[in-house]
This record gives structure tokens, C-alpha cells and sequence, in this order.
């Protein structure tokens, strides 16, 4: 059983390429997502947007999404296979299951440590709406806090 | 904090304070330089998505490089995040590597 990690996946195509050419390359790359016994969980198309920079002469991309659950090595051929592909301009793979677990252990620490000071208090564990804000630990810097938020 | 008589410490002198509340121990007549406080931390903001750019662009000054921590407040923490994900964000265009 090949090891089953979250990767997301962005590539962006030439401005040049049609509908049928995006969902052509979509296929393929869920071909090879099965082949290698993985699964796409999520495809996000943001179509047509403006590059930063010049990129081999053009100025707009088409950006597709892909949030991919699979191996190392189906990435790798991923990878390999849009790195030869003329019809993208830009592609990167990204592990994201180890920050998405980092970003919910933050959060639920907070959440707890939250809870556990209100409860010490006498409050209800969860905020209430109109209370302002009712963390208690930034005592000192409420007054400058309004200003820093837009 | 209300300014009670004699309640910072401070005995005598002219303690007629015009400056409640904040900036009791700065120096009268000098500039306030507010305190900068981490965005993402005041936001409350854990996971630093790369693929949103408007999240980013506030760091980015006319140059296209990325701000320093002294400058923008950015806690250590989120300074790193901040880091991986602007360039991440540059590779795929989102945004400029330099502007001129």
C-alpha cells in the first residue's frame, strides 16, 4: 500500500488553450492519479488570470487547482509529465497534509486554551456574540489593536 | 488604566498628564509610533495559504521584496510561514518576483 499524502497541485496553461485543452490535460492527470491508486479530492478551476510577470512571452494564464491524495512517486511522474508539456507555462507541487495538521493543532490549542482561561472565569467556553473582545490576555495592547485592523 | 494620583510610580513633577491610558512613559513632545502587532497572529490566521495573494501583497512593499519582521510586525513565526508562502506565490506569477 503506497503511503497516502495530501499534495496540491497548481499549473498554469498558456492563455492560448481552449476549454477542451484544460479538461483534456485534467483527464490525463486523473489517469495517472489512478494508475497509481490515488485519488483527486478536489480540482479548482480559476480560469483566466492575469501573470505578475512575463512568462516565455505571455501575460495571462489559465490556473488550475488540484488537490491530490497519493505517493511520492505519483507526483514525481505528475511532475515529469508537465514539466514536458509545452501547454503549461508553470506547475508546482506542494505537500500540504503535514501545514494542514500543523494549522489545526494551532487552532484547537487556542480553542482549548480559550475555553479553559473563560471557564476560569466564570464564563461561558465559547465566545458570545457582542461580547467584544474577550480573550483577557491582551490587556495592555487593546487600545492599539483597533488601529492595527483594517 | 485610569491616571490615579502618584499611580504610575511617579511622585511629584509635572504630572498634569494630557495622555491617557497609553504611552504614559514615552517621551512628551516626540512622535507615537504605534505598536505593530502580527497580523496573522490578531487575525487570528494559522495556516498561510499561498494562493492568496491579497493575504500576501500587504508585505510586499513597490519593490516586490519581502518586509522585514521590524518593519511590518510580523511575529518569528508567521515571518517563516509568510516566507515559504511568498515565494511559493512567486513561482506560480501570483506575484512579482522584482517590479521596477
Amino acid at each position: 500500500m503506497s503511503t497516502n499524502r495530501q499534495y496540491e497541485l497548481v499549473y498554469v496553461m498558456t492563455p492560448e488553450s481552449s476549454d477542451e485543452q484544460v479538461t483534456e490535460l485534467h483527464n490525463q492527470i486523473e489517469q495517472i492519479v489512478q494508475r497509481f491508486n490515488g485519488t483527486i479530492d478536489k480540482t479548482d478551476n480559476w480560469g483566466r488570470r492575469k501573470l505578475a510577470y512575463e512568462i516565455k512571452h505571455h501575460r495571462e494564464g489559465i490556473y488550475v487547482v488540484e488537490t491530490i491524495t497519493g505517493g511520492g512517486d505519483l507526483m514525481k511522474e505528475i511532475d515529469r509529465r508537465l514539466r514536458v508539456l509545452d501547454s503549461v507555462i508553470r506547475h508546482l507541487v506542494v505537500r500540504v497534509d503535514e501545514e494542514l495538521r500543523v494549522a489545526d493543532r494551532t487552532r484547537d490549542a487556542r480553542k482549548a486554551t480559550q475555553a479553559r482561561r473563560r471557564t476560569a472565569r466564570g464564563l461561558p467556553p465559547e465566545p458570545q456574540p457582542g461580547e467584544g473582545r474577550g480573550d483577557g490576555d491582551q490587556d495592555d495592547e487593546r487600545g492599539d489593536r483597533m488601529e492595527v485592523q483594517r | 488604566m485610569s491616571p490615579q494620583p502618584g499611580g504610575r510610580g511617579r511622585s511629584g513633577g509635572k504630572s498634569s498628564d494630557g495622555d491617557k491610558g497609553r504611552g504614559g512613559d514615552r517621551p512628551r513632545g516626540g512622535f507615537f509610533r504605534r505598536r505593530r502587532v502580527c497580523k496573522f497572529c490578531a487575525e487570528k490566521i494559522d495556516y498561510i495559504n499561498y494562493k492568496d495573494a491579497r493575504l500576501l501583497t500587504p508585505f510586499l512593499p513597490e519593490r516586490g521584496k519581502i518586509q522585514p519582521r521590524r518593519i511590518s510586525g510580523t511575529c518569528a513565526m508567521h515571518q517563516r510561514k509568510l516566507q515559504t508562502a511568498i515565494k511559493r506565490a512567486r513561482q506560480l506569477a501570483l506575484i512579482p518576483y522584482v517590479t521596477d
